[in-house]
């Protein structure tokens, strides 16, 4: 894909939030590829996931090890249903400079949480590394940059 | 809310029952500020956090109280209150970062040394002929009334009468020996940034659950059960680089090896379980790290620090250590349903950098607000701090293996899944809220006890 499809982009994470929504995370692993990973820093501007402290840093493994422990009835932190509410803004593409074919996509994602009687407000910067494939993408890296990163924390269950 | 006693608690608290109020009553929380945070030697910070002159860090002491720790021209670590002199504002204001000549009030420029002491004071001639006199201490950034470190862990105090930090630590201090001395070059250095986590219920939660061995398998099953199942579909091969696979199954442990891990207790409301043992025991051993160690320290010393193995050390109220995993988590109250958790991570000096990123890994894994374990931990303290608002029962029992523990000469002991946690630093809160603690430690030193 020579054209950057801006639509096309923005339709594919209105998908991807339409599962966190839900949240449906059987359906939502399946976006990434095999080698896929989720990063939510605990700091501005963070340089790299395995030398400083984060949020979360999951591969496929641990989304696995999640996505299991999210419905396992002996969780008591999973006891309370949450949902979400993806608002996705200013979404920028480009062209990875390599490898070919790779688009970095840049959002701003605004999230309602209602969880333990409680709703909440999360604001981050998302980017996207996205890989074409024949009618649609896969995640390779997804990274969650909070504009309160380095702000106490409450328990969250759940990817945003 | 019933009358908070003043000078004695044994209608609060029993050697085997504590009341609710302890845990929801405001003004004993308010009493616990002055006398458990404002008697007890509070953990600051680590001196590797400030390495050149004019490096600060802030924090607060207690749910209130601002300090700063920062290091002067000599390098010498100073923890002043962060209070101006003059009208009393916060001088500084950033959680961490240096600052160059003097530390300066930005409400009507007052500047100090490093030390707290008065370095100028803005036109100055308006005070002459007032009966203002600069030199008197109280207009300087005042030190907090004791600061001492150990191993480079700065802890400090609002009590002129605390014993010694090294006194008060006790025999829990070997675990800070144990942390630094798994440094090759016998040092630790704070790395790769903090984890802040709310907690929405009493701070001493937290302390009662490090060492409350009969959670772990009921809370955190699922977690185990998860990574299980999911690690026993992964080849072989892969199965065994995973570290996930070392750290989150053994907290679904057995009642018996809990057990056997043993806990110990100190003066001063300090306490470990592990120790031969513990869930950190088994992890596998860095072929590069252990090289350097044995450069460093020889076979037999590497095989011995390696086995002192304990879980969590708690350093009451405000500390606990993991030494095997080199991270601390820092307790500071807010209310009394509210507290805040840090989690810093720590580099042994010396050691290869994969060792780093295992502490980070496990911070990230169990620490985090996002974690596999800290948010279940966290909501059946939520539970608890909600369900102790019945007057059902007034009471809260800790029952387990009483009468059992064994008394030796600095230190108690007891099995794994007992309470002797609970005796040990329920004993040190009522001391220290019935003002003894000290004072009798004074006198059984004087009678050679």
């Amino acid at each position: 894909m020579s054209v950057i499809d801006r639509e096309k982009i923005s339709d594919f994470l209105y998908e991807e939030a339409r599962l966190l929504d839900q949240p449906d995370l059987d359906a939502w692993m399946t976006l990434f590829t095999e080698d896929g990973t989720y990063w939510m820093p605990a700091k501005e501007n963070q340089p790299d996931p395995l030398n400083h402290i984060s949020h979360i840093y999951d591969d496929r493994v641990m989304m696995e090890i999640r996505r299991r422990n999210f419905i396992h009835p002996r969780s008591p932190s999973k006891d309370w249903p949450i949902r979400c509410s993806h608002i996705i803004g200013n979404v920028q593409a480009k062209a990875a400079s390599e490898p070919e074919g790779v688009i970095v996509v840049t959002s701003n994602q605004h999230v309602v949480v209602w969880y333990r009687e409680e709703q909440r407000v999360y604001a981050y910067r998302g980017t996207h590394v996205l890989i074409p494939t024949q009618n649609n993408f896969k995640i390779r890296e997804k990274r969650v940059d909070l504009i309160n990163a380095e702000a106490p924390q409450r328990s969250l269950t759940i990817y945003l | 809310m019933q009358r908070v006693p003043d000078r004695n608690f044994d209608a609060l608290v029993t050697p085997t029952k504590l009341h609710r109020s302890l845990y929801t009553d405001p003004n004993i929380f308010e009493l616990e500020m002055q006398r458990i945070w404002g008697q007890a030697w509070i953990f600051i910070g680590h001196d590797s956090q400030i390495p050149n002159p004019g490096d600060y860090f802030t924090t607060n002491i207690n749910h209130n109280i601002p300090v700063v720790m920062i290091r002067d021209k000599d390098h010498r670590v100073h923890v002043l209150h962060n209070r101006c002199g003059h009208k009393g504002a916060k001088v500084v204001e950033a959680r961490s970062g240096n600052v160059r000549g003097a530390l300066r009030c930005s409400y009507h420029g007052w500047s100090y040394r490093f030390d707290g002491s008065v370095l100028k004071i803005p036109n100055e001639t308006g005070y002459d002929g007032t009966g203002f006199d600069g030199a008197d201490p109280c207009y300087s950034m005042q030190p907090l009334a004791q600061v001492q470190s150990y191993r480079g862990f700065v802890f400090a105090t609002l009590s002129p009468d605390a014993p010694h930090l090294e006194t008060w630590m006790g025999g829990a201090r070997e675990c800070f020996d144990n942390l630094c001395d798994r440094a090759p070059e016998g040092e630790v250095e704070v790395a790769g940034g903090v984890l802040r986590y709310e907690h929405a219920c009493n701070w001493k939660f937290i302390l009662e659950n490090l060492n409350d061995t009969m959670h772990p398998m009921v809370v955190h099953e699922s977690i185990v059960k998860a990574a299980e199942q999911y690690i026993a579909t992964l080849p072989a091969d892969a199965a065994k680089q995973r570290r996930e696979a070392e750290i989150i199954p053994p907290f679904g442990a057995s009642y018996e090896n809990f057990e056997n891990s043993g806990i110990t207790g100190f003066d001063f409301g300090h306490h470990y379980d592990g120790g031969k043992t513990s869930i950190h025991a088994d992890y596998s051993v860095d072929p590069d790290y252990h090289a350097a160690m044995v450069a460093a320290y020889g076979e037999a010393r590497t095989r011995e620090i390696y086995a002192f193995n304990t879980h969590n050390v708690c350093f009451y109220p405000s500390l606990t250590i993991k030494c095997a995993i080199q991270n601390i988590r820092v307790i500071r109250p807010i209310s009394v349903d509210r507290f805040i958790v840090e989690t810093w991570s720590f580099r042994l000096k010396g050691a290869p950098e994969g060792m780093l990123q295992r502490t980070l890994l496990y911070s990230r894994l169990i620490n985090s607000s996002m974690g596999m374990v800290g948010p279940d931990d966290l909501e059946v303290y939520r539970r608890t701090q909600e369900g102790l608002a019945s007057p059902s029962n007034e009471w809260v029992e800790f029952h387990r293996q009483y009468g059992r523990d064994k008394t030796l000469t600095d230190r108690v002991i007891g099995g794994g899944t007992s309470d002797l946690d609970m005796r040990t630093q329920y004993k040190a809160w009522k001391g220290y809220m019935e003002g003894t603690l000290f004072s009798q430690h004074r006198t059984s030193l004087h009678n050679g006890e």
